[in-house]
């Protein structure tokens, strides 16, 4: 991509205190970098449309002997009903244990791991994955072994009923870990009584059937709803013709997904805590962002790397975690969801009697970004970030087939990785303080606390307490995860 | 204060450049090795394509590498690593050395007076706590914040990272293959012209760090199961350290702990992308050359004592109940450590014996696995599963299950099949392996510290060398009661 961007330098400072050094250890300014090109992989050279309308995403990458192989569906846990809560996550544990027409279950993991390959499923939020890695020579069970799985599954009831019992044991634990506490219950706040946060109970997983699962993977898993990525030591067109011929044999079905509601009301602005009897708070303060499709995205992403999310560079890391030393983990960060609004938050776990000191710097921070334009320095150091890790990206073939794959999937521009370092290099200081000021609202924060009430509430010198100072206390209780009711 | 002495450009340079390839039938590892005169190893491994290279550099110390009184202090100082040098982190050296001074001799004297004696006086200790966050302010002036790391960022380092376990620690950045020199600048100047500053407040951050994983369910008990089963060698405490010490670890532990550790003779720097090697070579020669070497570093003295009894331990607390069963194996490089790693993977997964016997036919587990873990100086071969609650199993009938499986390799040894699928699965995954230029950055470099990068390859043909007779004769010899630690965990609110 033509010019990075080259260090801007103030080359004023330093060098003459330090008396001893050599000409090694000077300010890496003074370093002279040779130019580096580097033209972004093109999405349209790897793609294929098989059978039945398959598409495929396909690179050559013949150095090691393994293939990488993975299905994205176009389907996940926001399409399972209130009532069936947990449907993803039993799916996740049977599609490959619950065995096929053919295979059982454990017949297909003892072929997986005799032949030293992995196999794996997930049920995500919009997507489902089925992932494959085998040695090349053992390509042609490895594919045979993969689209029995993807088109044929039997949940079998033993897979089921082992699958259920997991799962019930992991969920009566589900209140034990305050961050898990914390993610689960700031997105129930945010997002309300909807189909992004059902939660599982045992009641619901019991009631799960083989039928519910029939029926789900019937619904959703047929070659036009699903993307296929793959990368290794394969030839291209004897991939393609290898896959041919279990597509030809899959049928098309019409489908037309669920509508789900846009609508999220605004929770009541305050302090939200959980009471649990820690040595830290964890704190979550936010409400909810925007999606990635946002024209802003790219000055939201430049901006919150100057708030809180560039690590030690980032406003809050430096404050509240390198001066202060109030925290380990600290920051701010915008999360996306594909299709909804994500989120967005400041973070922090620190010891009780510093939370509410914690919470006030990073409101401190949001108020900054919101009022007056970041430095020069700032926006320096952001978009060359940016711009000189671009090619991350692209380190890992499967990945790259991957991304390209989740592109098409979710409707995006192909043109995205072509064009985003011109997005980036589009971003100015005004643009950043006009995001803030659009996407930041401190009149709507939800302060969410896991912690233990005494101490935090009390506070300390720098920031007695009590906490109803940060906002009106809501003290929530949580559900019994096993019954989703409350305890008393 | 850091006193190395600089003998520039004095050394004459005589490389050892060799080229060494490895292989098996399927297996294939290329990597470069010079050795610097200083004693520092450079290792590369080109990979052309995308313009990315990962830059790490590890040193030969953990935690394992402390005694009582300075627990934790491998990973404090990682973290001190980032805190500047003489060059980096400071707009005015001198001025920023003057304060610092000053601030160790207040914050030394608040130290006896809180822990040396019974009774401190507090009026003292609270004034001179004033006075030295007075000049913590005053120093603020001449610090520059994260200044090595925001400028890895601002050249596009990604995967920018440090890590200390109990035998290595490890600073990691992947950066354009045109800017590695600016790795080799940096790294060379904090080995060589680090300089700790914030130390205090940097203390503070790792307590937060510590309380973290104090509240996540079961650390306390693991901590003290792995405290009760190596009680001579330093594998005893955690890499994150006692909390007592954490307080009072001192400015000069901390000194003295880098100058023994940080010399060129005790590290290794991996390069893993698209760049030449002579470039390479080239630069270290520059930077990490005129590094003079340090004493040479005695191995660890105390290895683990027989334990002639069992040990026994129970707690309860949030999270899952679990069981776990310990058994002292040898270190790494052992003869009898190829046949206990295969007999780990024919335990474990999700088709392993355990999951087969516990999970699925029996019903009484919701996990089961085995590991092997040998280390570099004492070994540990762990089993650990957890209980199905909802049909009233307990840990401890879970005890009785996992001796009979054990009782039956010892007798019975396993099946043709399930050793050579041990083999496929160790094979496949070390190929695998070398997918990642990060994950394989990490693997050569750290194997390389203890017992040569080449040990990676041995220890696999090793591996497919073991037989049924290989395992029942190392199950006989390790997993014997007297031998063993054996810890219950219960599902417990209380605390």
């Amino acid at each position: 991509m033509k010019k990075y961007a080259v260090l801007v330098l103030s080359l004023i400072l330093i060098l003459s205190a330090v008396s001893f050094s050599s000409a090694q250890w000077t300010r890496p300014e003074n370093l002279k970098f040779p130019p580096l090109k580097f033209q972004p992989p093109n999405p349209a050279n790897f793609r294929v449309v098989l059978a039945n309308g398959l598409r495929a995403y396909v690179m050559e990458e013949r150095t090691l002997p393994i293939i990488n192989i993975t299905a994205i569906i176009n389907a996940g846990s926001l399409y399972v009903p209130k009532e069936k809560a947990g449907l993803d996550a039993l799916l996740s544990e049977c599609l490959i244990k619950g065995g096929t027409k053919t295979r059982t279950g454990s017949a297909i993991e003892e072929r997986i791991d005799f032949l030293g390959g992995t196999l794996n499923f997930n049920v995500g939020e919009r997507t489902a994955t089925l992932t494959m890695s085998v040695l090349s020579k053992d390509l042609d069970e490895g594919l045979d072994l993969f689209f029995d799985v993807l088109m044929n599954p039997e949940f079998r009831d033993d897979s089921l009923k082992l699958a259920k019992g997991r799962l019930i044991e992991q969920l009566r634990s589900a209140n034990d870990n305050p961050s898990q506490v914390l993610a689960r219950e700031f997105q129930k706040v945010l997002y309300g009584d909807h189909p992004l946060t059902y939660q599982e109970t045992k009641a619901t997983i019991e009631g799960l059937t083989a039928a519910d699962l029939k029926a789900f993977h019937g619904k959703y898993f047929f070659p036009k709803n699903i993307i296929i990525a793959a990368a290794g030591d394969f030839s291209r067109d004897q991939l393609k013709n290898k896959i041919n011929k279990y597509a030809a044999k899959w049928a098309n079905k019409s489908l037309s997904f669920p509508a789900i509601s846009q609508n999220f009301l605004q929770p009541e602005p305050g302090v939200y805590f959980i009471q649990k009897k820690i040595n830290q708070g964890y704190v979550s303060v936010g409400h909810l962002g925007i999606e990635d499709t946002n024209p802003d995205y790219f000055a939201v992403q430049v901006m919150n790397f100057i708030l809180g999310g560039g690590s030690f560079t980032s406003r809050i890391t430096s404050k509240v975690r390198s001066d202060e030393g109030l925290a380990y983990n600290t920051g701010s960060r915008f999360t996306y969801r594909w299709g909804f609004p994500g989120t967005f938050s400041g973070y922090v776990q620190t010891k009780s009697e510093t939370v509410g000191y914690a919470i006030s710097l990073i409101l401190k921070e949001f108020e900054r970004i919101r009022q007056q334009l970041v430095s020069d320095a700032e926006m320096e150091t952001a978009i060359n970030y940016y711009l000189e890790s671009f090619a991350d990206f692209f380190q890992s073939p499967i990945g790259t087939m991957v991304n390209f794959a989740n592109l098409e999937l979710q409707g995006k521009p192909m043109n995205y990785y072509a064009t985003y370092l011109d997005k980036i290099k589009a971003v100015t200081k005004e643009k950043v303080l006009e995001v803030a000021k659009k996407y930041i609202h401190p009149d709507k924060m939800v302060i969410m606390i896991v912690g233990d009430w005494e101490p935090c509430n009390k506070g300390s010198d720098k920031f007695p307490g009590p906490l109803d100072k940060l906002g009106k206390i809501h003290r929530v209780k949580l559900l019994n995860p096993l019954t989703g009711q409350l305890e008393d | 204060m850091i006193q190395k002495k600089l003998l520039l450009f004095l050394f004459s340079f005589f490389f050892l450049l060799s080229l060494v390839s490895f292989s098996s039938a399927q297996v294939k590892l290329e990597v470069k090795e010079q050795v610097l005169p200083n004693g520092m190893k450079i290792l590369m491994i080109p990979k052309p394509g995308v313009p990315r290279v990962v830059c790490h550099i590890y040193y030969k110390v953990g935690s394992i590498n402390e005694r009582p009184g300075i627990t934790g202090i491998a990973h404090i100082h990682e973290h001190m690593m980032f805190k500047g040098t003489r060059v980096m982190g400071v707009t005015d050296f001198q001025a920023d050395d003057a304060l610092n001074r000053q601030i160790d001799e207040l914050m030394d004297k608040i130290y006896h007076e809180k822990y040396w004696k019974k009774d401190g006086d507090q009026q003292k200790i609270a004034e001179w706590e004033k006075q030295a966050e007075e000049l913590m302010k005053a120093e603020k002036k001449y610090i520059i914040k994260d200044d090595l790391w925001e400028t890895y960022m601002k050249n596009g380092g990604t995967g920018l990272n440090a890590s200390t376990s109990d035998e290595v620690t490890g600073y990691y950045v992947t950066l354009p293959s045109n800017k590695v020199e600016l790795q080799m600048m940096l790294e060379s100047d904090r080995m060589m012209n680090s300089y700790f500053r914030e130390f205090y407040s940097e203390k503070d951050v790792v307590m937060e760090e510590r309380r973290l994983s104090e509240n996540s369910p079961g650390f306390f008990f693991n901590e003290q199961v792995r405290a009760a089963f190596y009680t001579a060698s330093p594998y005893h405490w955690e890499v994150i350290g006692w909390m007592d010490d954490l307080k009072k670890i001192t400015k000069n532990d901390l000194i003295a702990f880098h100058n023994k550790y940080y010399v060129p003779n005790n590290a290794v720097a991996i390069y893993v992308g698209d760049f030449k090697p002579e470039e390479i070579i080239k630069l270290a020669e520059k930077y990490f050359g005129p590094i003079p070497r340090g004493e040479d570093i005695e191995p660890i003295r105390t290895g683990e004592p027989p334990q002639y009894s069992q040990k026994r331990m129970s707690g309860e607390g949030p999270g899952l109940p679990n069981l776990q069963i310990w058994f002292h194996i040898p270190p790494e490089g052992h003869p009898d450590i190829p046949a206990l790693n295969i007999l780990a993977s024919i335990l474990s997964g999700e088709t392993g014996r355990l999951n087969k016997s516990l999970v699925k036919e029996k019903d009484m587990a919701i996990r089961a696995m085995a590991m092997s873990r040998p280390q570099w100086y004492v070994g540990a071969f762990t089993f650990n599963a957890i209980p199905k609650m909802q049909k009233g199993v307990k840990p401890e009938d879970l005890e009785k299950e996992i001796w009979e499986e054990i009782e039956k390799i010892k007798k019975d040894g396993v099946t043709p099949e399930e050793l050579q699928k041990a083999k496929n699965k160790t094979e496949a995954a070390f190929i695998r392996g070398l997918e990642s230029p990060m994950f394989l950055a990490m693997r050569v470099g750290r194997a390389e510290l203890n017992r040569g990068w080449r040990s990676l390859l041995t220890d696999l043909e090793d591996m497919k060398k073991v037989t049924s007779d290989d395992i029942k004769r190392v199950a006989a010899k390790y997993m014997v009661k007297d031998n063993c630690l054996v810890a219950i965990y219960s599902r417990g609110l209380g605390r």
